[in-house]
C-alpha cells in the first residue's frame, strides 16, 4: 500500500508544484489527510445515518470519550504514544461490548445507563491523564482529543483502510437487518433476522470508525462527524437514499473543505474543530431550507 | 403449498418475575385461520412474540407439516417509529431485500413490492414519507409488506384496529385469499363479531389458555367469562 501512497502523493504534488493545485498539495501530510478524508466521509456518512435513525449519538459519542482513555493506559503500558492502537481498540471494544451488554440486562433507559460508563470511563481517563501527562508532551494528548493532520501516517491510513474494509464486509450483508433491528425487534425476528448479533455487530463497527478516525477528527469530535452530516442531510431529505447519499457528500465535503480551508488560509485550529465546523455550517444551512422552504413547511416528517 | 401446523407445548413466559403466560397449549392446524382472543394484558403479543423466537421461554413451540419460512408479520401500528427518515417504498426495500435500503430496490423486487403496495389499496403512495401516512395508510403497507414475498405463516397483531370501514374490507378479504391458498394465520383479534364471522378456530388466553375450539362455541364463553 505505501508504494500506492507514494506514487499518489508524487502525482498531486507535481501538480501543486505547477500551479495545478493550490499550494497546500505540496505538503505530503496534507495529502495523507486527504486520502484518509475520502474514506473517512463515506464511511461516516453512510454509519451516521445509521446512528441517528438508531437513535444511538449519546452511545457513539461515550466511545469517542472512552478512546481518550484508552489513549491514556496505551502509553501507560508503553504502546507508542502516536499511534496507541491496540489499546484503544482494545479499550473501547470492552467498553462499548460492556455497555451492550448491560443494557440487555438492566431495565434503566439508554441515556441514564450510557451516562454512568461515560462516566466511569472519563473518571478512569482523568485519573490515569495525570500519570501520563508527565511522560509526554501535551500536545500529543491535544492531537488525540482534537485531531491533527500533521500526526497521520502510513499505519493510520492501512488501520483506516482495514476498518472500511471490515464496514463493508460486515455492514453492508447486514445493513437492512441493523436497522431492522431497532425499528422493529418483531418484524426483524419475523424476518429472520439474529436481532441481539446484529446490534453488537453495529456497537463493534461502530467503535472500529471512531478509533480509526481519532488521528484526524479526534476522540471529543469524532461523533459530532458521525451525527452532524446525517442531521443536516435529514433536514432536506424525507428518503432513505437521499438522506444516506447527502450524509456521505456533506461528511466529504467537511472533511475536505476542513482540511484544505486553514492549510491554504494559515489559520491555526486543530483538524478536528475545522472539519466540524464546517459540518455545522452545512447544518445551520440546511436547517434554514427546511425552515423557510415551502415544500418542508408544516411537514411533521 | 399448505402452511404449517404450529404447536405450542405448555409454554410459560416469566419477565421480571411476573407470570406473563403459564403452560400455554394449543395447536394451530395446517393451513388454518386462527385467532388469539383474551383481555389486554392476557399475554396474547408474548405467545406472537415467543413464536417469532424473541422472547426465551420454556416448554417448546414446533411447526409441523411444510416448512415455516417465510412467516409474514404485521405487527400494532403503535409499535412502528413514525418519525423515521424513509418512504414507504424505502419501508419495502428494508424489509424485503438483501442489498442495503439505501441502495435503492432492484427492478424485480421494485415490482413485487409494488405489486403488494397494489393489492393492499396502497399502489399511490410508494414515494411518500411513511411517517406522514395516516394510521390507516400505515397499516396497509404493514400489510402489504407482510405478503411480500407470499408467506407460509401469517401472524396478524390487531391489524384492523383504527381503520376505517373500507380498511377492514380490504383485510378481511385478502386474508381469507391467503387462507384460501393454504396459509396459515394467526390472527390478534379484539372483535369478536369479525372472529365469528372469518375465524376456523380461536384460543382465548389470559395468562393461561381460558378456551380453545371453534368460534361459534368460544366466543359465547368469552363473552359469559366477562
Amino acid at each position: 500500500m505505501n508504494a500506492l501512497y507514494d506514487s499518489i502523493r508524487s502525482y498531486l504534488q507535481a501538480l501543486a508544484a505547477s500551479g495545478t493545485l493550490p499550494q497546500p498539495f505540496e505538503y505530503e501530510f496534507v495529502i495523507n489527510a486527504l486520502l484518509c478524508a475520502l474514506v473517512i466521509g463515506p464511511l461516516l456518512g453512510v454509519l451516521g445515518s445509521m446512528v441517528m435513525i438508531k437513535r444511538m449519538a449519546f452511545f457513539s459519542q461515550s466511545v469517542g470519550n472512552a478512546a481518550m482513555t484508552g489513549v491514556a493506559i496505551g502509553v501507560l503500558i508503553g504502546e507508542s504514544y502516536t499511534s496507541p492502537y491496540l489499546s484503544m481498540f482494545g479499550f473501547c471494544m470492552l467498553f462499548a461490548l460492556t455497555l451492550k451488554y448491560t443494557q440487555h440486562r438492566t431495565t434503566l433507559s439508554n441515556d441514564t445507563l450510557i451516562g454512568v460508563f461515560l462516566s466511569i470511563s472519563l473518571a478512569v481517563g482523568a485519573s490515569l491523564l495525570l500519570f501520563v501527562s508527565a511522560k509526554i508532551n501535551t500536545h500529543v494528548m491535544e492531537s488525540v482529543l482534537f485531531g491533527s493532520i500533521l500526526a497521520v501516517d502510513h499505519t493510520d491510513m492501512n488501520v483506516l483502510l482495514g476498518v472500511t474494509a471490515v464496514c463493508a464486509v460486515l455492514g453492508l450483508p447486514l445493513y437492512n437487518g441493523m436497522l431492522l433491528a431497532s425499528l422493529n425487534p418483531s418484524l426483524a425476528h419475523a424476518r429472520g433476522v439474529r436481532v441481539r448479533t446484529v446490534e453488537y455487530v453495529f456497537v463493534i463497527l461502530v467503535t472500529l470508525v471512531t478509533v480509526a478516525c481519532l488521528k484526524i477528527i479526534g476522540a471529543v469530535l469524532v461523533e459530532a462527524l458521525l451525527l452532524i452530516p446525517a442531521a443536516a442531510a435529514r433536514n432536506v431529505n424525507r428518503s432513505l437514499p437521499g438522506l444516506v447519499a447527502l450524509a456521505v457528500l456533506i461528511a466529504t465535503f467537511s472533511c475536505v473543505v476542513g482540511i484544505l480551508v486553514p492549510m491554504q488560509f494559515h489559520i491555526p485550529v486543530p483538524t478536528g474543530g475545522a472539519i466540524v465546523i464546517v459540518a455545522a455550517l452545512v447544518f445551520v444551512f440546511t436547517t434554514v431550507i427546511r425552515a423557510t422552504a415551502s415544500r418542508f413547511k408544516g411537514a411533521s416528517v | 403449498m399448505r402452511g404449517p401446523a404450529v404447536v405450542f407445548d405448555n409454554v410459560s413466559l416469566q419477565l421480571g418475575g411476573t407470570s406473563v403466560l403459564d403452560r400455554v397449549s394449543f395447536r394451530i392446524e395446517s393451513g388454518a385461520l386462527h385467532c388469539l382472543v383474551g383481555p389486554n394484558g392476557g399475554g396474547k403479543t408474548s405467545v406472537v412474540r415467543a413464536l417469532l423466537g424473541q422472547m426465551p421461554h420454556s416448554g417448546s413451540i414446533r411447526f409441523e407439516g411444510d416448512v415455516a419460512k417465510p412467516v409474514g408479520y404485521v405487527p400494532q401500528l403503535l409499535d412502528f417509529d413514525r418519525n423515521v427518515p424513509m418512504t414507504v417504498n424505502d419501508v419495502m426495500a428494508l424489509l424485503g431485500q438483501r442489498r442495503p435500503a439505501f441502495l435503492g430496490s432492484a427492478r424485480a423486487a421494485r415490482a413485487a413490492h409494488a405489486e403488494a403496495l397494489e393489492r393492499t389499496g396502497v399502489a399511490g403512495l410508494g414515494g411518500k414519507p411513511f411517517g406522514s401516512l395516516s394510521g390507516g395508510q400505515r397499516q396497509r403497507v404493514l400489510l402489504a409488506q407482510a405478503i411480500s414475498p407470499m408467506p407460509r405463516l401469517l401472524i396478524l397483531d390487531e391489524p384492523t384496529a383504527g381503520i376505517d370501514e373500507p380498511g377492514i374490507r380490504l383485510v378481511e378479504t385478502l386474508v381469507a385469499e391467503l387462507h384460501g391458498r393454504g396459509v396459515t394465520i394467526l390472527w390478534i383479534n379484539h372483535d369478536l363479531e369479525q372472529v365469528r364471522r372469518i375465524a376456523q378456530s380461536v384460543t382465548g388466553i389470559n395468562r393461561s389458555v381460558l378456551f380453545d375450539g371453534p368460534p361459534d362455541q368460544v366466543a359465547c364463553q368469552l363473552e359469559t367469562g366477562r
